[in-house]
């Protein structure tokens, strides 16, 4: 795949590609994700299962908590390969809500008994995650939480502390909504749900890297998404030659390239500053601008592959389409560009000084 | 002697230190730094006597030929210090091109005969390969060589010569064979700039400076050893210059420095208070430090000895591409003063047509943008031809 090749993969790294084997197809078939769309709840709990067999739940829990204590390297490595498959499963979430729970991730979740997913986010496009916190437990509510549907288990992220709560809590209410790709996000409400709350770690650290995680994500649907559009335009004939022979083609598609080299570099680049110890500043600068030019480039990306497919990329046929319903979810979870870019220029005083 | 200290032994810090402590004590009063433009030999000449002497005039070359023999890494830091104190750019085709050409591709005559009057600054080289024909098609150029007898006959014109006028040699492309495909029959030759038939013409520019020549050359002769490489295999030998310049073409310098002063233009106008402003600022600072990220993955294949490949098309791309958008924002900001020839006398730097006209050859010399992405889209990409 284009990219690679561009970075060298540690061994942990390889190990995590080669872990993706069971829940990604080596021929790179579509079709199980093109079967689990529109139908609740959306992804395959079972596969979740898997999931937890590969421990990636544990994959930002410290040694020390029995977790396996990789880095947030790893962590984009791993939603990369995930993203140029289309994997359905709320893997993201689950591996976040590894890293807040730390030692108090439930046991039945790393038995792959339950699926676990994270509800942090307060209002609609924007990243606050403090609410949700009262003196009988939990209220209000909580915001686009994914892979709602198949969910046993949430972990609740308030400024009080973190909850995990079951599906059948107590004045725990589910209103899910069907997402462009087949899946399910929901809000969950809350009326004075019971809530025994654990100490919080640095939710808006992991928030960042899972943002930045997000951001790999994209990477890989835009990767593939290109890889796609590039074998349509090698095969594609028209007025006696392929259509990528076309130099309005070609440069349209090496501008993809262009910023595809860009944000794979920004993205590991900042994922091993932060593994080092990257300051917050210097962490919330860096993974705003991946984010933002991840979720850009999806869009991009997907609009520019629906047209060199022409009338085919129209259709709900062609798997591009897959990777542009995915990439109109996918770009604006965690904080679309725009929010992105205004943290970024929130900070841009502190950055100068 | 300094020559036979190994550079890349030194701790990063060190070396920087080491790099600073010469600029600060050692750059000569009277030469322009920070210049917005380059600086002709007249005037920059006493700086690089002064890194002459330090023998630090050919950073890149191996120390047995008078280099210092710096790694990738290492040459960046001497690069960064050089930019922090705003050390002119020397006229350095010797040093950057022709050096390690005839290092890797010269006699061991032509060795001993050149390279040490490029470490002195006896000789200051200018480049000969494009032509009004052979531009982006370089592979096409007219200019031609003749044998005669033990010498060389060459006709043709050439241009883009950089400070062409300051030189007194000029390498050249000329075509040798025209019975077989372009680039085989192209050679590579070495000519004295005062050899009769010799004439050179500056060339104006859009910033009205002269930073450019043309170079007519009308039955000039040349001894036949002035050939470097094998008769009719000068594509190869030219060839063998790219690769790692690529990289330092796409290095963050520029953008990041025009950026900065893009920064200071907004505060003087006020543009900076305005959130519409900070907007787009915000967004190419992003884009700087995504180019710079970038940039890094190119600076540690460089250290590991990795292969730089096609790729490396991107950077270019996007840091010519960059410095034209910063260079575009800098016009809105400061209105219509941008407009005026001087509208800041003392300090060109606060002047935004002048970016905006430096910025344009970025994207049409080392490759211009629509070559570099004809590279990519069938190098990287793939795609059909």
């Amino acid at each position: 795949m284009i990219g690679f090749d561009l970075l060298e993969l540690t061994d942990t790294q390889q190990m995590i590609v080669e872990s993706t084997r069971a829940v990604v197809p080596g021929d790179g078939s579509l079709d199980r994700v093109r079967g689990l769309r529109f139908a609740a709840p959306g992804f395959d709990r079972a596969m979740m299962a898997v999931v937890a067999e590969n421990g990636w739940p544990l994959l930002r829990v410290a040694e020390s908590d029995g977790g396996l204590g990789l880095g947030v390297t790893e962590w984009c490595t791993l939603m990369r390969v995930l993203g140029a498959a289309l994997v359905p499963e709320p893997v993201l979430s689950t591996v976040l809500a590894g890293a807040l729970l730390g030692a108090a991730l439930p046991d039945t979740v790393l038995a792959g008994e339950t699926v676990l997913v994270t509800a942090w986010q307060d209002r609609d496009n924007g990243l606050d995650w403090t609410g949700g916190a009262c003196a009988e437990g939990l209220t209000g509510a909580k915001r686009h939480v994914p892979g709602v549907a198949g969910a046993d288990l949430f972990a609740v992220v308030t400024g009080q502390g973190l909850a995990v709560v079951p599906r059948d809590a107590g004045g725990l209410t589910i209103a899910q909504a069907e997402t462009l790709d087949g899946g399910a996000s929901g809000t969950l409400s809350f009326d004075a749900t019971p809530a025994a709350f654990l100490p919080l770690p640095d939710v808006p650290a992991l928030l960042d890297e899972a943002t930045l995680a997000q951001s790999a994500y994209l990477l890989g649907i835009s990767e593939r998404a290109l890889q796609i559009t590039l074998d349509y335009l090698k095969v594609r004939e028209q007025f006696g030659k392929p259509i990528g022979s076309f130099q309005a083609l070609q440069h349209r598609a090496t501008e993809m390239t262009v910023q595809l080299d860009l944000l794979r570099a920004a993205i590991f680049a900042t994922a091993r500053r932060i593994d080092a110890g990257a300051s917050a500043l210097q962490r919330m600068r860096d993974v705003s601008r991946c984010k933002r030019r991840a979720a850009d480039l999806a869009l991009h990306v997907a609009g520019e592959a629906v047209q060199m497919h022409g009338a085919m990329g129209i259709t709900d046929e062609a798997d591009i389409g897959l990777f542009v319903r995915k990439a109109m979810v996918e770009a604006n979870i965690l904080g679309s560009a725009r929010v992105h870019r205004a943290r970024f220029v929130s900070l841009l005083e502190e950055a100068a000084a | 002697m300094t020559a036979t200290i190994d550079y890349n032994a030194l701790s990063d810090d060190a070396f920087r230190a080491m790099v600073r402590e010469f600029v600060e004590t050692r750059y000569p009063e009277g030469v322009p730094r920070f210049a917005q433009h380059r600086v002709h030999w007249d005037e920059v000449k006493p700086w690089y006597f002064v890194q002459s002497a330090k023998g630090w005039i050919c950073p890149t070359w191996p120390q047995e030929f008078g280099g210092m023999g710096l790694n990738a890494a290492k040459h960046l830091i001497l690069i960064e210090e050089y930019e922090r104190f705003g050390c002119a750019r020397v006229n350095d085709i010797g040093p950057v091109m022709l050096g390690p050409l005839l290092i890797r591709h010269g006699t061991p005559e032509q060795q001993a005969h050149y390279l040490p009057r490029i470490l002195s600054g006896q000789d200051v080289w200018a480049q000969g390969y494009s032509e009004p024909g052979a531009g982006s098609d370089l592979a096409a150029v007219r200019c031609s060589a003749e044998r005669v007898g033990d010498e060389w006959v060459i006709n043709g014109q050439k241009t883009w010569c950089t400070l062409g006028m300051d030189a007194n040699w000029i390498f050249i492309l000329a075509r040798t064979d025209k019975s077989v495909k372009k680039q085989a029959g192209i050679s590579f030759l070495l000519v004295p700039m005062d050899a009769p038939g010799v004439t050179v013409r500056p060339i104006r520019n859009l910033e009205m400076l002269e930073e450019f020549a043309e170079v007519f050359l009308d039955d000039v002769r040349v001894p036949a050893d002035h050939i470097v490489g094998p008769v009719n295999g000068g594509w190869t030998v030219a060839k063998a210059l790219l690769g790692h310049e690529r990289v330092f073409i796409g290095a963050p310098r520029l953008s990041a420095s025009a950026l900065s002063r893009l920064k200071a233009m907004a505060q003087r106008t006020g543009a900076w208070d305005d959130p519409v402003f900070r907007d787009t600022y915000a967004g190419l600072q992003c884009d700087l430090h995504d180019l710079a990220d970038l940039f890094e993955t190119y600076v540690e294949r460089l250290k590991t000895g990795a292969p730089i490949g096609a790729d490396v098309a991107s950077l270019k791309i996007f840091q010519s591409e960059l410095y034209q958008r910063i260079a575009g924002v800098m016009m809105e900001v400061t209105g219509e003063e941008s407009g005026h020839s001087h509208p800041f006398p003392g300090d060109s730097r606060q002047h935004a047509a002048g970016a905006w006209l430096a910025a344009r050859p970025t994207t049409i010399f080392g490759g211009s943008t629509e070559i570099m992405r004809n590279m990519l889209a069938k190098a990287v990409l793939g795609l059909p031809g």
